[in-house]
């Protein structure tokens, strides 16, 4: 019986042992980031504006120049608490001032802090992780050139287990994966295959519009056939080219939309997806292009 | 294009006369569609897909005019209830409320006087007094109302 029990105690230790090494964080090396250009600002900007960053680290409600100041504070109320986007300016304490590329490349890529610590995926690193490492590069020299802010919004409010940071190490185990999600063949189109990164990474869509399992993981079957909001308000539609989604409209009615916030039918964007939109009319018009032309190539789902 | 402008008229009428029916929920929704049919017309000449209309123009911009008048009358205390996706920020943040509809007046108000008699004189003209009272549709969305489609 005493033999059992140890063997018992040693089977639980082991298992925790490769369960513990198994959740660590995996950062890139100095390495990963080698034959990178420097980072270039001005390049930059549209992938900025294409990420939405300044919709959750600007203050909330800020506008115009204010958007620019990263100074954090956003609350995402979720099933699983509330998260709050912390300040990104390019202050030395209470941002990211002090950060290397390479800590900044970690956090986008793979979701994982200076402190080796892992963020939870309510920062989109599951899409961000699709990023060229050249447009993270550019991006942080981006970010930057905005100004300082002092001052950090308070922390996450979550509760037990989600408290366990440790546990995004299988959670990423499990979601985290820098493949694209849809398969294009050889013969891809630029425009399709531009649509794809632009979609599936900076732009972050399938975060709202692909539901979520009961681990808040993606579900990639219904990819992009909307759910539940995120924050519980209402639904998220469905955009992928069937019935139940946008199967009826044009590619030049989704760029329009895009652009200009309303539907075929002239209903108007509503919202989280007006933030969204907005930065979308920002963009350069072949990029609005581009997500209509991959938008209708993505499996329907009803 | 007459045909257009009296479509517009009618629009109007069928608000007005479902306000008799006092349901102040299907009153607001016959003003949305007046407003998605204004902003269907505008941006067909927007887009280019319909030759500029000076008629039709103005025709849009009294109609955004006079629902952006109207439309606040329509979100009396208990009409957040029933088939409406009227978000329940319209009576919780009732002073952000008003203020957004005001916004809507007011550059409704700011095109219907930029339009003149004879409707804006051309494409840009029309553009610049329309574009703002556009810009009204999504920000009063982004807040008021719910997202299920």
């Amino acid at each position: 019986m005493r033999r059992a029990l140890l063997w018992l105690a040693t089977a639980v230790a082991a298992a925790g042992v490769v369960l513990w090494w198994a959740t660590g964080p995996q950062p890139l090396e100095e390495d990963d980031l080698s034959g990178l250009q420097p980072g270039d600002a001005a390049r930059s900007e549209r992938i900025f504006v294409a990420g939405g960053c300044a919709s959750c680290h600007a203050r909330p409600d800020a506008d115009g120049e204010a958007a620019l100041e990263l100074a954090g504070g956003r609350a995402l109320k979720t099933a699983f608490g509330t998260f709050v986007a912390p300040n990104i300016s390019p202050h030395p304490e209470d941002g990211i001032g002090d950060w290397s590329e390479l800590d900044f490349a970690n956090a986008m890529l793979r979701g994982i802090s200076p402190e080796g610590e892992h963020y939870y995926p309510a920062f989109p690193y599951t899409s961000y992780a699709r990023m060229e490492p050249q447009d993270v590069a550019d991006l942080f020299a981006y970010l930057r050139t905005l100004p300082p802010v002092e001052g950090r919004p308070e922390g996450h409010s979550l509760s037990f287990p989600f408290t366990l940071r440790r546990g995004i190490g299988l959670w990423k185990l499990l979601y985290l994966d820098p493949e694209p999600v849809v398969a294009l063949g050889e013969d891809a189109l630029p425009e399709v295959l531009r649509g794809r990164y632009l979609v599936e990474g900076p732009g972050h869509c399938g975060e709202c519009h692909t539901p979520r399992d009961w681990l808040g993981g993606p579900d990639l079957d219904r990819w992009l056939a909307g759910g539940p909001a995120p924050e519980g308000n209402g639904t998220v539609p469905n955009i992928t080219p069937s019935s139940e989604g946008i199967g009826s409209w044009s590619e030049g009615d989704i760029a329009y939309f895009l652009e200009s916030g309303f539907t075929p039918d002239f209903d108007s964007v509503g919202g989280a997806m007006v933030a969204v939109q907005k930065n979308m009319a920002h963009l350069p018009a072949e990029d609005r292009e581009a997500i209509a032309a991959y938008l209708k190539v993505v499996e329907e789902v009803e | 294009m007459k045909k257009i402008a009296i479509s517009f008229s009618f629009l109007l009428f069928s608000a007005a006369a479902v306000t008799a029916a006092d349901d102040p929920i299907a009153v607001r929704q016959a003003l949305m569609q007046a407003n998605a049919a204004s902003a269907g017309a505008a941006s067909a000449m927007l887009k280019g897909e319909m030759d500029y209309n000076p008629v039709v123009a103005k025709a849009a911009i009294a109609t955004f005019h006079s629902t952006a008048e109207a439309m606040g009358d329509f979100f009396p205390e208990g009409s957040n209830v029933g088939e409406t996706r009227a978000a329940p920020a319209i009576w919780e943040n009732p002073d952000a409320f008003r203020e957004t509809l005001a916004k809507f007046r007011t550059d409704a108000a700011a095109a219907v006087e930029a339009s003149g008699r004879d409707g804006p004189a051309d494409l840009e003209a029309f553009r610049l007094a329309v574009m703002p009272v556009l810009s009204n549709c999504s920000a009063c969305h982004e807040n008021f109302r719910l997202e299920d489609d």
